[in-house]
C-alpha cells in the first residue's frame, strides 16, 4: 500500500439542495419566451366564441346564416359540428365544446367564428341569434337541490353530481368521549385562479394529410391531445399538441377546456389555421375554480386538548357541469385526515350542479375551504379549554409512518418541526397577548399531497416516463411530458438529472411538452410533477450513468464496479489515474450504439394508492407535505379592513431540491391564500359573473402585500426524489385560518364567511361589539 | 381604415409605419412592430402585464394609442439589454426568482426600471408604489422586491 | 389584436385648434390620459366616431402661481406631475394626497387632474363588456330601459368615483371652463355637478375643462383625504372624504367636508357651518356625522354593500375630522 493519497479530485457537481435560477428564466426576463399568443403565425385566422346570454334553456335554433355570410368570415361552427361529449374523468364527461340542445350557465360556448380579421370576427359575432326556451335557472347550491327542481343533466335528481358519506373509527364514542363538542358553520366564497396569461390557443389543421396541431395553455396536454382526438373523432396519432411557455395555471388548466376543442374544430372546419385569444372576461367565464364550499364541522375534545371525534358536512356549488367535480368532493373529505391524529371522522359530502360557470381544480384542491372550518374551529376550542393554540395542534400530532384511519399513508411528517419554527419566528409566546388593540397573531397548519397516486386515466402505464437522448455534442437532452406551468418543474427535472450524473445545467436542457417529441405525462396536477416524474428522471439518469460508467471501464480497462463518476471526470475509484473525461467516456460510450436514450419511470405502488372503499382513491398519495403558518394582522375599526403585516410560515417539502424554487412556490401559495381569505371572490347577478376583470376580482396589489418569511423543514421523506415531497400547494390552506384566527386576536371577532372583506369585518366588529356590551351586563347584573 | 404614418422611436431604433387610428400602442408593439415581450393581460388598464416606457417613464400600452407615441421613444422589455447581457433588473429578476411563470414580467421589469431611473435607491416603500399597478399571480411580490432592491444596489456598486 | 371599434382622432396644439376640432367634429369625446375613456371604449360602453385628444393643447398643462399666490393647475396636468410639484405638495398638500390614492403609479403617469374630475360614473351593470350588458338586458345609463340598481324609478345611480374632487372641494377650487366658441368662464367646482348618474357633468358637449384655480389656504388651515379601498392600490374609491379645517384656540373656526363614492357627483357636505365655534368635542362629532345620512345616498352599484359605505364614510368622517382638529393645536 503506498502512502500516497489519490490525487485530488475534482469536484463533481453538487446540483440538488442548491438556489439555481430557472432553466428558462432567461427568456422570461427578456421578453424572448413565447406564449401562446406570441406565435405571429402570418395568415392565421381570428378566432372567437359566442356565448350564451342565457343561464339555462333549451335551444330551439341558433342562426348563423347572416355570420356565415359577412365578408371575411370564413367559417361559423356550433354544437351541431361536434357531438361528442368532453371531461377530465372518464365517468363525468357530460360537456359539449359547444352547448347542444341545452345551454346551462350565461357564458356558455354556443358557436364560434373564424375571419379574417377582428372586425370582422366582432361583427359576425353580433349577427348570430339564439332562439331559447328558457328554464328555471339556480344560483344556491340549496336552490337546485329542491324536490322538483329542474334536473341540468337529465340524470341526478336534486342536481347531485355526487353525494359522498364515510365514517371511519367509532363517531359516537369519539363524540361520547369528548369534554368538549363544538360545532360551526362556514362559508367560503368561490374563488378562481386569475393566471396572468389569458387563455389562448393556436390550431392548424393539415387538410392534406387530416392532421391537427395545437398549440395551447394547458398544464395537461395528454388529456387534451385526448379529448382533441375524441371530439373531432380523429385517431391520437393524427393530433399534435404543444405546450409552450404558460402564464400560470394553478389548477384551472389541469382539465381540457371548451375553447381548446374549438379551436381544433374550427382549424379543421375553416381548413387552415386559427388564433383563439380570449379575454380576461372570457378567461374568468371558462372558470375552473374553487366553488363555494358550505362547511358544518363538528369537533370533540378532551379536556386535554385530544381530538375524539370529527363530523364534516360540505356542500360545493360546482357549477353547471362535472369538470373534477368528484374529486373536489372527494378531496375534502379525505384530508380531513392526515394532518392530526383523530380516532374517528364522518364525512358528507355534496356536489351540486349550478346554473354557473363550472369549477373545477385550484391550488390546494378541496381541501382549503375544509381546511379553514377545522383551524378556525380548533382556535375556539383551545381557547375555551384554555389551551394555547401551538400546544392545541401538538397534542393531536402524528407519527409517521403511520396509515390514518381511511387508509393514507403517512411515510414522512415534519409538522412538528414546522410548529417549532413558526412558534419561535413570529415570538409567539412572547407577543400573542401583548400586542395592541386592532393587532393579533394567529395560526394554523396544513398539508397536501405529493401527487394524487391513482392517474385520472387509469392506463396500467408507468405513472411517469422521462426520456434522456446523449449525443455526439456530449449534450444531454431530457425529455418530458411535464408541464412547466412556471412552478419549475423543467429546473428541478434537470437538477435532479444532473445531480446523479455529477453534472451542471451547461450540459443539460429540457425539452417540454410537445407531444411527436417528449414521452406522455400526465400533466401538472396535484403537486405531481417534483415527485413522479422527478423520480422518473432520477432513474433515467441512473441509467444512463450505468453506460457511461461501462464505457469509462471499457476506457480504463476496469470492472463497471470499480468506476467512479466524478461528473465530468470518471476514474477508478481509489486509483492513481487522472481518469477520464465525460467527453471521452461519451466518445467511447457511443461507439457501440450510437446516439443513447434511455428512459425512466416511475409508478406509485399498489398499497399507496388508497384503501378499498369507493372513492379511497382521492386524497391518497405517496407522501404528504405539511405547513405550520403564523399571520399578525392589524384590524382598522374605522373601515374594517385587514392588513396582514407580516406571515412566517414553515413548510416541510422533505428536502428542498431548490430552496430557492421552494421560498417563491411557498410565498407564492401563501400569498394566493391571503386573497382568499380578503378580498377575493367571485360574484354572480343572475348568473353574470359581476366581477369577470381584475378591476372587480380584487387580486392583491405588492402594496398591500405582506413579508412572507418562509422556513424550509425537511423530514427526508424516504420515497421521494432525493426525499423530496411537494412545496406549492400545501401552505396555501394555513394562511386563510391564520388570518381569521388573528383577526379574532385582534379585535374578537369571529367571521364565519371568506374572504373578510371590510364590509363583513365592520359589520363583525359591530356585533362583537354588541355582544361584549351584552355579556358585560350580564356580569355586572 | 385609413391609416396614417406613425414616426416613432423603438428600442431607439426609428420606425416609420402606416398605423390606423384606433391601434393600441400594445397591438402595435406586438403585432406591427413584432415585439411579443410586451403582454397583455386584462381588458384594459387593470393589471400592469403591458406596461412600457414611453420617454423614459411607465405607460400602459393596452390603454394608449399608438398614434399618441408620435416622435417618442418608446421601451420595451426587448430593449433593456446591452450587447445581449441582461440589464441589472433582468439578472435580479432572473437570479432572485422574481419571475416564476414570467408573464408579468415584462410589465413589472419595464415600471420597476422606470422607477430606479428617477430613483436609483429605492426604499421598499417607494417599490412597492411603483409597481402598484402590476399584479403578479406567482410570487406574491416578495420576491419580486428582493429583485429590484438587489438590482439597484448592483447598480450603485 | 384588441378589438377597437373605428374613430378618427385629432391631435390640437392650441385652444384655437382644440375649438376648431370641436366645431368639426361634433359629439367629439376628449382624450386625455385614457385611463377611463379608452378602459371604456375596448368595453364598448363608448364607441366615438371621432376622439380629440388633448395632450397638446399648451392651455391644459402647467402649473403656475397666480397674481393671488394660489395656482393654477392645467386640466391636463397628469397626476404623477401634480404630486411631484412641491408648489402643490407645500400649499395644497391635501391634492398631493388624494392624487396619490388614484390607481395606481402607472395609471397616474398619464391620468390627468381635469380627467379625474370628469371622470365617467361607474357601475356593476354599467362597466361591463357588451356580451355582458346585452345578456343583462342594457340599463338605463346605456342602451336600455331600467336601472338594475333601482328598478322601479328612472334614475341611474351610477356611483362618481374621483379621489381629487372632494379634495379639491374643500379647497374652495374654481374651475376654468373653455366654450365651443372659446370663451372662457370659471365656476365654483362643486358648480358643474349634478347628482345624476346619467349625466353627472353640468358641462355641455362643447365644454372643455381647462384648469382649476386655487387660491392660497387660509393660515392654519388643516387639510386630509381618506379612502376606503380593499386594495392598497388600483382600486376606486368605495368611499373617501376629504376634511379641511381651522381652529381658534379650543374652537372650530372653520370646517369643510367633501365626499366621493357615495353619489353620482361629489359632494361638499351643506351644514358644516353651523359646527363651527365650538370645540369639536364628541357630540360635535356625531353633529356632524349626522349631516351625511341625508346627504349621502350609496346604492348597490358596486358589489360592497351600500350599507357598509355609509357606515364606512361616517367612521372616515369622523376619525379624519378629529385627527385634523388635533393637528391643528
Amino acid at each position: 500500500m503506498s502512502g500516497r493519497p489519490p490525487p485530488e479530485a475534482p469536484a463533481r457537481k453538487k446540483m440538488i439542495g442548491e438556489r439555481v435560477p430557472l432553466i428558462d428564466g432567461i427568456e422570461k426576463v427578456t421578453g424572448r419566451a413565447n406564449y401562446t399568443a406570441d406565435f405571429l403565425t402570418a395568415g392565421a385566422l381570428v378566432g372567437r366564441i359566442y356565448r350564451s346570454p342565457h343561464s339555462h334553456a333549451r335551444i330551439i335554433r341558433i342562426d348563423v346564416e347572416a355570420a356565415r355570410k359577412l365578408p371575411g368570415v370564413v367559417a361559423v361552427i356550433t354544437g351541431a359540428d361536434c357531438d361528442k361529449t368532453f371531461g377530465i374523468l372518464p365517468i363525468a364527461q357530460n360537456e359539449f365544446p359547444l352547448a347542444r340542445e341545452r345551454v346551462r350557465y350565461r357564458g356558455e360556448p354556443v358557436a364560434a367564428v373564424a375571419a379574417r380579421d377582428e372586425a370582422s370576427a366582432e361583427a359576425a359575432l353580433r349577427l348570430i341569434r339564439m332562439e331559447v326556451e328558457g328554464l328555471p335557472a339556480y344560483y344556491e347550491p340549496a336552490k337546485a337541490r329542491v324536490l322538483g327542481a329542474v334536473d341540468l343533466h337529465g340524470d341526478r335528481p336534486g342536481n347531485l353530481e355526487r353525494d359522498v358519506h364515510n365514517e371511519f373509527g367509532d363517531l359516537a364514542a369519539g363524540f361520547a368521549a369528548a369534554d368538549l363538542v363544538r360545532e360551526d358553520s362556514f362559508d367560503c366564497a368561490e374563488v378562481t385562479h386569475v393566471h396572468m396569461e389569458p387563455h389562448a390557443a393556436l390550431a392548424e389543421y393539415d387538410a392534406e394529410r387530416d392532421r391537427i396541431t395545437l398549440h395551447s395553455v394547458s398544464q395537461v396536454p395528454y388529456y387534451v391531445h385526448l379529448m382533441v382526438a375524441q371530439c373531432l373523432g380523429m385517431d391520437t396519432a393524427r393530433v399534435r399538441v404543444i405546450k409552450p411557455f404558460i402564464g400560470g395555471g394553478f389548477g384551472a388548466r389541469t382539465e381540457t377546456l371548451n375553447f381548446e376543442i374549438i379551436a381544433c374544430l374550427m382549424a379543421r372546419a375553416a381548413g387552415g389555421r386559427v388564433r383563439f385569444k380570449l379575454s380576461r372576461e372570457e378567461t374568468f367565464l371558462t372558470h375552473r375554480g374553487r366553488p363555494r364550499t358550505q362547511i358544518k364541522l363538528k369537533l370533540g375534545m378532551a379536556r386535554d386538548g385530544r381530538l375524539t371525534a370529527c363530523a364534516c358536512e360540505v356542500v360545493q356549488a360546482g357549477g353547471a357541469y362535472g369538470g373534477y367535480g368528484i374529486v373536489t368532493i372527494l378531496y375534502a373529505g379525505a384530508l380531513l385526515n392526515g394532518l392530526y391524529d383523530i380516532p374517528a371522522v364522518r364525512y358528507d359530502g355534496y356536489r351540486v350542479y349550478t346554473n354557473t360557470p363550472p369549477c373545477g381544480a385550484m391550488r390546494g384542491h378541496g381541501t382549503v375551504d375544509v381546511r379553514h372550518a377545522f383551524e378556525c374551529l380548533l382556535d375556539v376550542m383551545a381557547a375555551e379549554l384554555g389551551v394555547d393554540a401551538m400546544a392545541l395542534r401538538r397534542r393531536n400530532l402524528l407519527s409517521a409512518p403511520t396509515k390514518t384511519i381511511n387508509d393514507l399513508m403517512i411515510t414522512s411528517y415534519g409538522l412538528p418541526q414546522c410548529l417549532d419554527w413558526a412558534e419561535q419566528a413570529s415570538g409567539w409566546r412572547a407577543r400573542k397577548a401583548g400586542l395592541p388593540p386592532g393587532k393579533g397573531l394567529g395560526m394554523a397548519c396544513s398539508h397536501y399531497v405529493s401527487g394524487a397516486a391513482k392517474p385520472v386515466h387509469w392506463t396500467g402505464e408507468p405513472h411517469a416516463v422521462v426520456n434522456l437522448k446523449l449525443d455526439f455534442d456530449g449534450g444531454i437532452t431530457i425529455l418530458t411530458g411535464a408541464a412547466d406551468i412556471g412552478q419549475g418543474s423543467s429546473t428541478i427535472l434537470a437538477q435532479a438529472v444532473g445531480e446523479v450524473l455529477g453534472i451542471d445545467l451547461t450540459r443539460l436542457s429540457v425539452v417540454a411538452n410537445d407531444s411527436r417529441i417528449t414521452p406522455k405525462d400526465n400533466g401538472s396536477y396535484s403537486s405531481r410533477v417534483t415527485f413522479m416524474v422527478g423520480n422518473a428522471a432520477i432513474q433515467a439518469a441512473e441509467r444512463l450513468k450505468d453506460l457511461l460508467v461501462a464505457a469509462a471501464a471499457k476506457k480504463l480497462d476496469a470492472k463497471p464496479g470499480d468506476i467512479e463518476c466524478l461528473g465530468e471526470m470518471y476514474r477508478v475509484a481509489g486509483g492513481q489515474d487522472p481518469g477520464v473525461s465525460l467527453n471521452e467516456v461519451i466518445k467511447e460510450a457511443l461507439i457501440d450504439s450510437g446516439t443513447i436514450t434511455v428512459k425512466g419511470t416511475f409508478t406509485v405502488p399498489r398499497e399507496f394508492q388508497g384503501g378499498k372503499f369507493r372513492g379511497a382513491a382521492v386524497g391518497s398519495s405517496m407522501a404528504y407535505s405539511y405547513a405550520a403558518c403564523v399571520a399578525e394582522v392589524s384590524v382598522d375599526a374605522d373601515t374594517g379592513t385587514v392588513r396582514v403585516d407580516k406571515v412566517w410560515v414553515a413548510h416541510d417539502c422533505g428536502f428542498a431540491l431548490n430552496p430557492l424554487s421552494v421560498e417563491g412556490q411557498v410565498q407564492g401559495a401563501v400569498w394566493m391564500g391571503l386573497g382568499q381569505a380578503l378580498s377575493e371572490e367571485t360574484c354572480y347577478h343572475a348568473g353574470l359573473p359581476v366581477g369577470a376583470n381584475m378591476l372587480d376580482y380584487r387580486v392583491p396589489s405588492i402594496v398591500e402585500s405582506p413579508d412572507i418569511e418562509v422556513k424550509i423543514v425537511e423530514s427526508m421523506d424516504p420515497n421521494g426524489p432525493f426525499g423530496a415531497k411537494e412545496a406549492s400547494e400545501g401552505a396555501l390552506s394555513s394562511v386563510i385560518p391564520a388570518i381569521a384566527n388573528a383577526v379574532h386576536a385582534a379585535v374578537g371577532a369571529r367571521l364565519t364567511r371568506t374572504p373578510m372583506t371590510p364590509d363583513r369585518v365592520l359589520d363583525a366588529l359591530v356585533k362583537a361589539r354588541r355582544a361584549a356590551a351584552s355579556g358585560g351586563l350580564k356580569r355586572s347584573a | 381604415m385609413a391609416k396614417e404614418i406613425l414616426q416613432l422611436t423603438v428600442n431607439g431604433q426609428p420606425r416609420e409605419d402606416a398605423v390606423a387610428g384606433n391601434l393600441l400602442l400594445i397591438d402595435y408593439l406586438r403585432e406591427v412592430v413584432g415585439l411579443t415581450g410586451t403582454k397583455m393581460g386584462c381588458d384594459g388598464g387593470e393589471c400592469g402585464a403591458c406596461t412600457v416606457l414611453v420617454d423614459g417613464r411607465p405607460r400602459l400600452s393596452c390603454l394608449t394609442l399608438a398614434a399618441s407615441s408620435a416622435g417618442r421613444q418608446v421601451e420595451t422589455i426587448e430593449g433593456c439589454a446591452r450587447g445581449g447581457r441582461m440589464s441589472h433588473l433582468q439578472q435580479a429578476f432572473h437570479e432572485k426568482l422574481g419571475s416564476q411563470c414570467g408573464y408579468c414580467t415584462p410589465g413589472m421589469i419595464m415600471a420597476a426600471e422606470g422607477l430606479v431611473r428617477r430613483t436609483p435607491a429605492p426604499t421598499q416603500a417607494q417599490i412597492r408604489q411603483a409597481l402598484g399597478g402590476n399584479i403578479c399571480r406567482c410570487t406574491g411580490y416578495v420576491k419580486i422586491i428582493e429583485s429590484v432592491e438587489a438590482a439597484a444596489a448592483e447598480s450603485a456598486a | 389584436m384588441e378589438y377597437m371599434p373605428e374613430f378618427t382622432v385629432a391631435r390640437p396644439s392650441s385652444l384655437a385648434e382644440l375649438v376648431a376640432a370641436r366645431r368639426a367634429n361634433p359629439g367629439a369625446h376628449l382624450l386625455a390620459g385614457g385611463t377611463d375613456l379608452v378602459a371604456n371604449i375596448r368595453r364598448g360602453i363608448v364607441a366615438p366616431e371621432h376622439l380629440i385628444e388633448l395632450t397638446h393643447v399648451a392651455e391644459l398643462q402647467g402649473i403656475a402661481e397666480t397674481s393671488s399666490g394660489g395656482l393654477r393647475i392645467g386640466a391636463g396636468v397628469t397626476l404623477a406631475a401634480l404630486i411631484e410639484d412641491e408648489r402643490v405638495e407645500a400649499t395644497f398638500p391635501v391634492v398631493v394626497e388624494a392624487a396619490h390614492a388614484v390607481a395606481a403609479a402607472s395609471h397616474r403617469e398619464v391620468a390627468t387632474l381635469g380627467g379625474n374630475l370628469c371622470l365617467d360614473t361607474r357601475c356593476v351593470y354599467y362597466n361591463q363588456s357588451e356580451w355582458w350588458r346585452a345578456a343583462n338586458d342594457y340599463c338605463l345609463k346605456h342602451r336600455g330601459k331600467i336601472c338594475h340598481v333601482a328598478p322601479k324609478g328612472d334614475h341611474c345611480f351610477a356611483a362618481f368615483s374621483g379621489d381629487l374632487a372632494p379634495a379639491l372641494m374643500v379647497l374652495g377650487a374654481t374651475v376654468e371652463i373653455a366654450s365651443a366658441d372659446g370663451k372662457t368662464r370659471r365656476c365654483a367646482l362643486p358648480d358643474i355637478y349634478t347628482d345624476d348618474g346619467l349625466a353627472h357633468l353640468r358641462l355641455t358637449a362643447d365644454d372643455c375643462l381647462l384648469a382649476i384655480d386655487l387660491t392660497p389656504p387660509e393660515p392654519g388651515l388643516r387639510t386630509g383625504y381618506a379612502k376606503a379601498r380593499v386594495r392598497g392600490a388600483i382600486d376606486f374609491p368605495l368611499a373617501g372624504v376629504a376634511v379641511a379645517l381651522r381652529r381658534c384656540g379650543a374652537d372650530l373656526a372653520e370646517l369643510r367636508v367633501a365626499l366621493t363614492g357615495t353619489n353620482s357627483c361629489p359632494l361638499l357636505i351643506e351644514g358644516t357651518r353651523d359646527l363651527v365655534g365650538a370645540p369639536l368635542d364628541a357630540d360635535t362629532l356625531e353633529r356632524l356625522v349626522g349631516l351625511l345620512p341625508k346627504q349621502i345616498q350609496p346604492m348597490s352599484s358596486t358589489f360592497t354593500p351600500p350599507g357598509y359605505r355609509r357606515k364606512v364614510i361616517a367612521n372616515l368622517t369622523r376619525t379624519l375630522t378629529s385627527r385634523m382638529f388635533d393637528e391643528a393645536a
